[in-house]
């Protein structure tokens, strides 16, 4: 698989804050704005990457897939944008340098064409953090659980 | 078309998403529900069209086997109470859509457990204050802008995707007092290293390589001073930049607005120095100014309450009963990247969606509780979650514009049978904390 080394840039686009704000984060239409990469379509043609592929990217932090998109603001070569969201965040560098502001942008990366699914947010946090030992088959979904007081 | 039907309309509200609080909001209401709203932007009307399922409508506590119960805010506020008395180093985080009335409880309760408080200026532009702080604020207000400005640069910035009615509204297109022409007597400049939305409507866009911001600005105000430059500098060519210094020097009133890249990029805080000392140079041909582009509805008023009340602006640690603020070591991601805190508060904000995949791991371990107003990822990481009302909508209170001017937002509907206020819900923690500590006394 052809891999490229990039620079990660992430930040805040309209209609990603638009479902933060609604709370509609657990559904389908968050991961559909969140879980993207926007890329040149030059580096897109390089990997031989198509618009709603889905796409791995890497870093020292992690690694998280996502769906690539061509991107609206190119040239930017070798540079992808991902929107912030808990997709972003597993792959962002946590270091501060005594700043309090942990680099968010300018983070070294590989990306590469994937065959893995891109995943909602339970199951995401299932994944990456799993703190209640919750698995993805029963229950991830876009439906809050929790039981109702009698 | 059908015509919307509504028998009641509420007019001059402050909206609630941005740090803008646009106060032209209309909300049109029928049998006192919100069905309509008008003059807002996309983002302003996201919470009028929110998803009823997501909504949080009862206090949650999580039973043994890890799934969410429903119980009573007795008990929810007991569970908290006895939480934050018990821990050692708990941080209380968040407050961005939380009014100045309800920091100032959280502040009681900070100061009672010892806790750290902090808010989103510490992930966002926490830097740009730390350069505020090391060279000076030199700040401007709307009406400034709006008036006077003839050149208006966005460094680092896209206020078309997440300030959509920032250029319209307050800057480059309302008509002002002196600029009675509006867009066109006005020139707007674009910094970035993307051709962004705003750099679309700009008049001129000018790209440095990412991560080469700060020899870029450092390049202006070299030349500024009439020293010499390289034939290119963070790609950008020199004819460039001599031509932009000449912009600045000679506007009649200009501001620059700074955002996410450049104060979250590697230079930190070091850009946001040398764009004041370039103001403060700039200061000697013409008038300059700068606002940073805060994301949240009261991110600012966060720092002005927290800095009226105990002298500084953000992470502020009550540990030893006096406050103490010391950057990157009070400061919340690296509390959490040393895995220090022990009790975890999310007041209104999602650290799931803004804090780094290392340092939500910490949550993981220790107990968190949620005071929010939907179910989102950080309800997926919560032992307790406690339902509040929005503000602005559902409560009164005061918040901060960013460009430090206080507003008043309005109560437009009632809130939820089961909703509360964060005001109503420190002042309920505050009272069961202090008993909590008068029977460990006894």
């Amino acid at each position: 698989m052809k891999k490229m080394e990039v620079l990660i840039n992430t930040g805040t686009t309209a209609k990603q804050v638009f479902h933060e704000k609604n709370g509609s984060t657990l559904k389908n239409d968050y991961r559909q704005v969140a879980a993207v990469v926007y890329m040149d379509p030059r580096d897109m043609e390089k990997l031989s990457i198509k618009p709603g592929d889905s796409v791995d990217v890497k870093t020292k932090w992690g690694h998280v897939t996502l769906y690539a998109k061509k991107s609206h603001d190119a040239p930017h070569e070798k540079m992808i944008f991902i929107p912030r969201g808990p997709w972003s965040n597993v792959v962002v560098s946590p270091e501060t340098y005594c700043c309090s502001v942990p680099t968010y942008k300018g983070i070294l990366g590989k990306i590469s064409k994937s065959d893995k699914d891109v995943l909602l947010v339970k199951e995401l946090i299932n994944v990456n953090y799993n703190k209640y030992n919750n698995s993805n088959s029963e229950s991830a979904n876009d439906k809050p659980v929790y039981i109702k007081m009698r | 078309m059908t015509m919307l039907e509504y028998d009641e309309e509420v007019n001059n509200c402050v909206c609630f998403c941005c740090g803008n609080n646009c106060d032209d909001i209309t909300y049109l209401l029928k049998d006192k529900q919100i069905v309509g709203i008008r003059n807002a932007c996309r983002l302003g009307a996201s919470k009028v069209v929110c998803h009823p399922d997501q909504r949080l409508l009862n206090p949650m506590i999580r039973n043994e086997e890890g799934i969410l119960e429903e119980t009573t805010w007795d008990e929810a506020l007991d569970k908290v109470a006895m939480l934050l008395s018990e821990s050692i180093r708990p941080l209380l985080y968040g407050w961005s859509e939380s009014s100045i009335e309800s920091i100032k409880k959280g502040i009681k309760v900070s100061q009672l457990t010892g806790a750290v408080m902090d808010n989103s200026s510490t992930i966002y532009h926490g830097t740009t204050i730390q350069a505020f702080q090391n060279v000076g604020h030199p700040v401007t207000t709307y009406g400034e802008v709006k008036n006077r400005a003839d050149v208006i640069i966005y460094v680092g910035t896209n206020p078309m995707s997440d300030h959509p009615r920032h250029l319209s509204k307050f800057t480059a297109f309302p008509k002002g007092f002196f600029r009675q022409g509006g867009r066109k007597d006005r020139q707007v400049i674009t910094w970035d290293p993307k051709f962004t939305n705003t750099a679309k409507i700009s008049d001129d866009w000018i790209q440095f390589n990412m991560n080469e911001d700060y020899y870029f600005f450092n390049a202006l105000r070299t030349v500024l001073k009439g020293q010499k430059i390289d034939d290119e500098v963070a790609g950008v060519p020199k004819d460039k930049i001599m031509e932009m210094v000449n912009i600045m020097k000679n506007a009649e009133c200009g501001v620059i607005f700074l955002g996410l890249g450049v104060s979250q990029t590697l230079s930190k805080q070091r850009n946001a120095d040398i764009l004041i000392r370039l103001i403060e140079d700039l200061n000697s041909y013409s008038k300059w100014s700068m606002l940073p582009m805060k994301g949240s509805l009261n991110v600012g008023g966060f720092n002005v309450a927290l800095t009226s009340e105990t002298g500084y602006p953000y992470g502020v640690d009550f540990a030893r009963g006096y406050p103490r603020y010391m950057i990157g070591e009070t400061t919340t991601i690296d509390l959490l990247n040393r895995r220090e805190p022990d009790v975890f508060v999310s007041v209104s904000d999602d650290p799931v969606i803004q804090f780094p995949g290392y340092s939500i791991k910490h949550l993981v371990n220790i107990p968190v509780v949620q005071i929010g107003t939907t179910w989102g990822p950080i309800t997926e990481l919560s032992d307790v979650v406690l339902p509040s009302t929005n503000l602005g909508i559902e409560t009164a209170g005061t918040v901060y514009r960013i460009d430090s001017v206080p507003l008043y937002m309005k109560k437009v509907v009632e809130e939820p049978r089961n909703c509360h206020s964060h005001e109503w819900i420190f002042i309920e923690l505050y009272k069961r904390i202090q008993q909590l500590k008068c029977k460990g006394d006894n």
